[in-house]
């Protein structure tokens, strides 16, 4: 079974590859040290299972894990946590399989034995340990996109997906607008029915031919559309912001 | 972290008006307990031929002053607690004799009252009354005042040495120290031996007792060991730089002032970073003023969520501080553009 070791400190990377190397029928095929760098490795070395620490800076475990659901043959994910109070009542309720730092070579055994994919449900569930998420993913053609949020221009909704756009990138994605207005909560504000922009991005408002407002934004070339009923809470924000 | 420490830092300070609550039935009690023993010593002190006579009527009026006296505590409570405790027992003192200039005078418009016989006119009845009310008052104000001081005390190191046990020391950060030297025993078995060592160092201070006063140098040297096990883990990651050569390092400071702070700069700093940062330390004597500045870097927005557990340290260490150097000592809290610097501050001189 090829496996990934997802840890930041890599003295507990080195020990459990090591537990690992021990164990029939492993092989530790690579290593990442955060989330973001645990999808890439996913996706070019096609592991069975990670193994994945779930405090990390910038994406954390769990959430990397829910972006690699996305995968078409996502790999079974065991966690590994050094001490993590109520979100270990969690798992338990969810059955997924965490393992506690310093790991015993014998649970180590039981894990991979057992291991399994996680399913979005028992993910979701945990959604309040996870929190908010540092990163928004779409699928294309097979590979993970991934934008941060922090660098997200606008978010806009049309039919069935989200237009998440940042200066360099635009991926689509299947969460609700509302949902993610929730998720992010003041880091947006709403200017339309279809429509969050990030707060921190507005530059200007200004009237089209048909006196229409419409938001200039920093780092995007189009300028959208403001309704008419947010057009004050628009410029409250500009004023206040300036 | 937040397990141990859910309680809100306010409540340190929350009701702590040194009066006791007057509304309290049990407290009324010993008012009246209070009022009739000092009755007794009034009609005994007398030194007349027959003092029994006169206890009932003393006692009357004693009992009417104490009670209204406790009644005006009770209703004067709500206002008492918006204001500091100074302004507070002369607020009280101020009222109890207010309380004893009317009651006296109210009793003096009945008549009868002039125990004292013939000899005491009005002016001297008023007169005598507010100055053994002055006493009496003063002096419970003061029994009053000295008991919640106490008690404050009692319970600010309780609650330090409670966290000291439990909170000083992470779990997350035992459980990851336990697993760096699993991963080093087998790799580097040196460096294990002296990261075993570290930790017990480390466990043994926060064993200590949490009103003991050691060196600066000695919590120094616990911060570096700290520093030294969180290096460990997190390798490059973590950078440190120390300019502590003006502190005076015979100074006597309560334990482990230092290493939170520096726990605070990596758990919610270097760790949250993919590529980590540096923490400096330093330490400035100027005039009668010694202060140690931890700088560093702000973690992102996003993980703001566990803000709160580093508040509470704060106000742990603050708390111990001004126990140890009164008024003079504290910690400051600055956020410097993407830097966050915490200075704890406290005299030079030991505190007379």
């Amino acid at each position: 079974m090829k496996c990934l070791v997802v840890d930041d400190e890599s003295l507990a990377r080195e020990r459990l590859s090591r537990l690992l190397g021990q164990l029939e029928g492993c092989q530790v095929c690579g290593e990442a040290s955060d989330g973001r760098q645990a999808l890439a490795r996913v996706q070019a070395l096609a592991p069975e299972l990670v193994l994945m620490d779930i405090r990390m800076p910038g994406m954390d475990g769990l959430e990397a894990a829910r972006h690699l659901l996305k995968l078409d043959n996502p790999p079974a994910v065991v966690f590994t946590t050094a001490y993590g109070d109520h979100a270990l009542e969690a798992f338990e309720a969810q059955a997924i399989d965490y393992l506690l730092k310093p790991i015993h070579p014998e649970r180590l055994q039981q894990a991979l034995d057992k291991a399994r994919r996680l399913n979005l449900a028992q993910l979701e569930n945990l959604e309040h340990e996870s929190g908010v998420r540092t990163h928004l993913c779409a699928r294309n053609r097979g590979n993970l996109e991934l934008v941060p949020v922090e660098e997200i221009v606008y978010l806009q909704a049309d039919q069935k997906y989200v237009t998440v756009r940042s200066a360099s990138q635009k991926i689509l994605v299947e969460d609700a607008l509302k949902a993610l207005e929730q998720e992010f909560g003041d880091r947006f504000i709403r200017i339309h029915r279809n429509a969050l922009v990030a707060a921190g991005r507005i530059r200007a408002l200004e009237k089209d031919s048909q006196g229409h407002g419409r938001v200039v934004l920093e780092g995007v070339e189009e300028r959208l559309e403001v309704s008419r009923r947010l057009l004050p809470d628009v410029r409250r924000h500009i004023r206040n912001g300036a | 972290m937040t397990r141990t420490n859910r309680k809100n830092p306010s409540e340190l300070s929350q009701d702590t008006l040194f009066l006791p609550s007057f509304c309290d039935i049990r407290l009324v009690f010993a008012v009246v307990v209070i009022a009739e023993l000092l009755a007794f010593v009034l009609v005994l002190a007398n030194g007349r031929a027959d003092p029994w006579n006169d206890l009932g009527l003393v006692s009357l009026f004693m009992q009417w002053i104490a009670l209204s006296s406790a009644a005006a505590l009770c209703l004067a409570r709500p206002l008492l607690l918006k204001i500091s405790n100074t302004a507070a027992v002369l607020a009280s003192y101020l009222l109890l004799l207010l309380v004893t200039v009317l009651v006296s005078e109210l009793a003096w418009s009945m008549g009868g009252l002039e125990q004292g016989g013939a000899a005491s006119g009005h002016v001297e009845f008023l007169f005598r009354n507010t100055t053994i009310s002055a006493i009496v008052s003063g002096l419970v104000l003061r029994y009053l005042f000295v008991q919640h001081q106490w008690r404050q005390q009692i319970q600010a190191e309780s609650q330090a040495r409670v966290q000291a046990l439990q909170a000083r020391i992470r779990p997350h950060f035992l459980f990851n120290s336990m697993n760096s030297i699993a991963a080093l025993t087998g790799s580097d078995p040196q460096r294990a031996e002296l990261a075993v060592q570290d930790l017990s160092d480390l466990f043994r201070v926060t064993l200590r007792n949490a009103s003991e006063r050691i060196p600066l140098d000695e919590e120094i040297d616990v911060a570096k060991r700290y520093l030294r096990m969180e290096s460990l883990r997190l390798g490059e990651r973590l950078q440190v730089q120390w300019d502590i050569e003006r502190l005076p390092r015979k100074r006597l400071v309560p334990s482990l002032i230092l290493q939170p702070l520096l726990e605070n700069a990596v758990y919610h700093g270097i760790e949250a970073l993919p590529q980590g940062g540096r923490i400096a330390i330093r330490g400035a004597a100027e005039g009668r003023r010694i202060s140690i500045t931890v700088r560093n870097p702000r973690a992102p927005q996003g993980l703001a969520s566990h803000r709160r557990g580093n508040h509470i340290a704060l106000e742990n260490i603050r708390l111990r501080l001004q126990l140890a150097f009164g008024n003079q000592a504290g910690v400051a809290l600055r956020e410097v553009d993407d830097e966050f610097e915490t200075t704890l501050y406290f005299p030079r001189e030991k505190a007379t």
